[in-house]
């Protein structure tokens, strides 16, 4: 009897924290309940105002995070911000604690009649599909969700990660001494990583045709691909060990663990280089090697559509946005210029399409 | 009885040739590959032991607990808290050496929390371990916060002359402390099992806890004191993971290698160095799966199809491995007899 009550209670005590856990940023209460009180912006037009015509009201739903997380969610809170500064709108921002909140909390903003909702996150795609078939005359902006069918009133925020990967092959390309190059991958079940790993090498091989590039996929599936820091690490320091001198870490915390492996052997001269944004800013650990980062402009993107949307001439399906190279910071003066000017030169190349990344998705 | 048979030492003349001819077969192949490209092979073979030094960590853990007749299916849990708590040590006083001795502590503390529930509560073996993963999962998540880091993680540290041989020195003697000792340990828990009283006790307990009682063992507090062993040695792996081998913390991080661990402990029937030939072999298929992937461009043409495999394909190999290993030649693995069973005096 005594047995089996505290087996019982056992199992019902972890049950309940397991609930409470989960995939959220810790310290947060675990609410289902979006929180509604999220700062108004201080604008001279009030929110109440968002159904007139004149007055531009543009919303955020963050995907599960918080709005600060140095990723995706505030780089694109940045470009409405800018849209508040510069075109005088009124902004304002969900963050999502659940995935089972992504259409009400989209919702919160169709009902206050808001002219232009961004998205973040490709997990979000179908709750804004949903709500643009339901709310015609509002502008959606996805970021990261590809349209495999175009929607009026939708844009599609995507990145050409081929070309930042480019431009990141041929920045390790002139930096390694020993010829040999790496890179540390997530899982190519994601379109996305394929193209920064091809651009990445089409681009070392763009400025020393003979450079050998060692590169790995993590072999698990969507649920640890992105998660495996020390799957990362060990990838780096194989890879460091058989004379790879600059690695490129694109996947998630899988790649800041292949980061944080080459920092420790940053005396040996190795290099790192980060993805999606500046990773300077995200894992400082990886400051004893990081060069740089294959970045997604994410900010001026959301500002450009957002701007569009105002002008009258929103663009439907994808919308591309600018991808580049994060500030070399410390670094900069250990890059030579004339490398510079070829990164400047290639990036003018891949811009006005007389380089081609070679990368067929 | 079969009890004479595993309590016996195990001597130099039962050594399983076939062990022998595979390893052997495998050191002519490492003398090849090396003789063909040096760097790559050193590479290879030391990922292979930095693969496997939180799988043998974990292995040792699951033997402690399992020799004494306690089933530990709770490693993956106790190595998740340890490298949790470790690294949150790391960032609040900033000293790996503290941070190390914490992860031991909290891994003991697990541990001891392991034989509460299936000693002094009597909860079924596997549920406790069970409950102690899900804990740890649930724990860990909700108390993680995104942004916090840390001054380092432990680096290598080179042996003077050992370190210079060629092959071995890089390998074995060229290594961080947790690596270090997790090679010692497993010297230390092989004599500590099978050269030692208090090994011999606890393998009695673990085969026949009435016998071992009639002879004045007080059972069930050898049983806690090897739980508990067990618990610090999930922990070292634990902390190896944070403080070590990756220097920052992720959900679920440990990713499944507490239960890889708990298969390694099978495929070596319970002994340490069955244990380590066993998560070297894991660590090796990796470190290998990896190297196919290096080498995609530079294959021989007959050869090309490998490089064109999925990752995910190749990724199968340290399973498919341990399987073909563990039904080929390591044949029926029998536990400790009194495991799962909760002793009371009649």
């Amino acid at each position: 009897m005594k047995r089996s009550v505290s087996l019982i209670i056992l199992l019902l005590v972890s049950a309940l924290i397991a609930a409470c856990g989960g995939p959220q940023a810790g310290g947060v209460t675990p609410t289902a309940a979006p929180p509604t009180g999220a700062t108004p912006a201080p604008a001279k037009p009030t929110e109440a105002d968002c159904p007139k015509p004149e007055v531009l009201c543009v919303g955020l739903v963050t995907d599960v995070g918080e709005i600060d997380d140095k990723s995706f969610n505030q780089s694109a809170w940045e470009g409405v911000k800018r849209a508040e500064a510069e075109l005088g709108a009124i902004v304002n921002y969900v963050e999502t604690k659940d995935a089972k909140d992504y259409d009400a909390n989209i919702a919160l903003f169709t009902e206050k009649g808001y002219d232009v909702i961004v998205t973040v996150g490709f997990a979000l795609g179908e709750a804004t599909a949903k709500a643009a078939a339901e709310n015609p005359n509002v502008k959606f902006i996805g970021v990261d969700q590809f349209q495999a069918t175009t929607i009026p009133n939708v844009a599609g925020l995507i990145f050409a990660e081929d070309k930042a990967g480019f431009l990141a092959g041929v920045l390790a390309a002139g930096m390694s001494k020993s010829n040999k190059i790496a890179a540390v991958l997530g899982t190519n079940l994601v379109p996305p990583v394929v193209a920064f790993k091809e651009g990445y090498e089409n681009g070392a091989k763009y400025l020393k045709p003979d450079i050998q590039v060692i590169a790995t996929y993590h072999p698990g599936g969507l649920d640890t691909a992105f998660t495996d820091p020390k799957w990362g690490a060990d990838q780096a320091k194989l890879a460091i060990d058989q004379g790879a001198d600059v690695i490129f870490g694109a996947g998630g915390k899988t790649g800041n663990g292949a980061l944080i492996e080459t920092a420790a052997n940053a005396d040996k001269g190795v290099y790192c280089i980060g993805v999606d944004t500046d990773q300077w800013e995200t894992v400082p650990e990886a400051r004893p090697c990081l060069i740089s980062s294959a970045m997604k402009l994410i900010t001026p993107g959301v500002f450009d559509l957002i701007k569009k949307a105002q002008e009258g001439n929103f663009p439907s399906g994808n919308y591309v946005g600018e991808v580049g190279l994060a500030p070399f910071h410390d670094f900069d003066a250990k890059i030579p210029a004339e490398l510079k000017a070829k990164i400047a030169e290639v990036d003018k190349g891949l811009r006005d399409g007389t380089i081609s990344t070679g990368y067929k998705p | 009885m079969q009890i004479t048979d595993t309590l016996a030492r195990p001597s130099v003349a039962r050594l399983p040739w076939v062990t022998i001819g595979v390893w052997g077969g495998l050191a002519i192949l490492v003398l090849v590959a090396y003789a063909r490209a040096p760097q790559a092979t050193t590479a290879v073979l030391t990922s292979t032991i930095r693969q496997s030094t939180p799988i043998i960590l974990g292995a040792l853990a699951g033997i402690m607990c399992e020799r004494s007749g306690v089933i530990n299916i709770g490693i993956e849990g106790m190595m998740l808290i340890a490298a949790f708590l470790g690294f949150m040590f790391n960032v609040w006083t900033g000293d790996l050496l503290l941070a190390t001795m914490g992860a031991l502590l909290v891994g003991a503390a697990v541990g001891a929390f392991h034989a509460l529930m299936s000693i002094t509560l009597k909860v079924d073996q596997i549920i406790a371990g069970t409950v102690i993963n899900i804990l740890a999962v649930g724990l860990t998540g909700y108390f993680y916060q995104q942004g916090l880091t840390t001054r380092g993680k432990l680096t290598p540290v080179s042996i003077p002359v050992l370190a210079d041989i060629p092959i071995i020195g890089p390998v074995f003697f060229s290594n961080p402390p947790i690596t270090y000792a997790s090679l010692v340990l497993i010297v230390v828990i092989h004599v500590l099992l099978f050269r030692t009283v208090w090994g011999l006790r606890t393998r009695a307990v673990g085969e026949h806890p009435a016998a071992a009682d009639t002879v004045g063992i007080a059972v069930n507090r050898v049983r806690y004191i090897n739980v508990i062993i067990g618990g610090m040695l999930a922990g070292l792996a634990g902390g190896f993971l944070t403080l070590e081998s990756v220097g920052s913390f992720e959900r679920n991080m440990t990713n499944g290698r507490g239960f890889v661990s708990l298969a390694v402990m099978i495929f070596g029937k319970w002994t340490p160095f069955g244990a380590w030939g066993g998560s070297l072999l894991f660590g090796f298929a990796n470190a290998l799966q990896s190297q196919i992937q290096f080498l995609k461009n530079q294959l021989p043409p007959w050869l090309a199809w490998i490089g064109d495999l999925p990752p995910q394909f190749i990724g199968m190999l340290p399973y498919v491995l341990t399987i073909a290993v563990l039904a080929g030649f390591v044949g029926r693995a029998r536990p400790p007899a009194a495991i799962g069973k909760v002793y009371e005096k009649e």
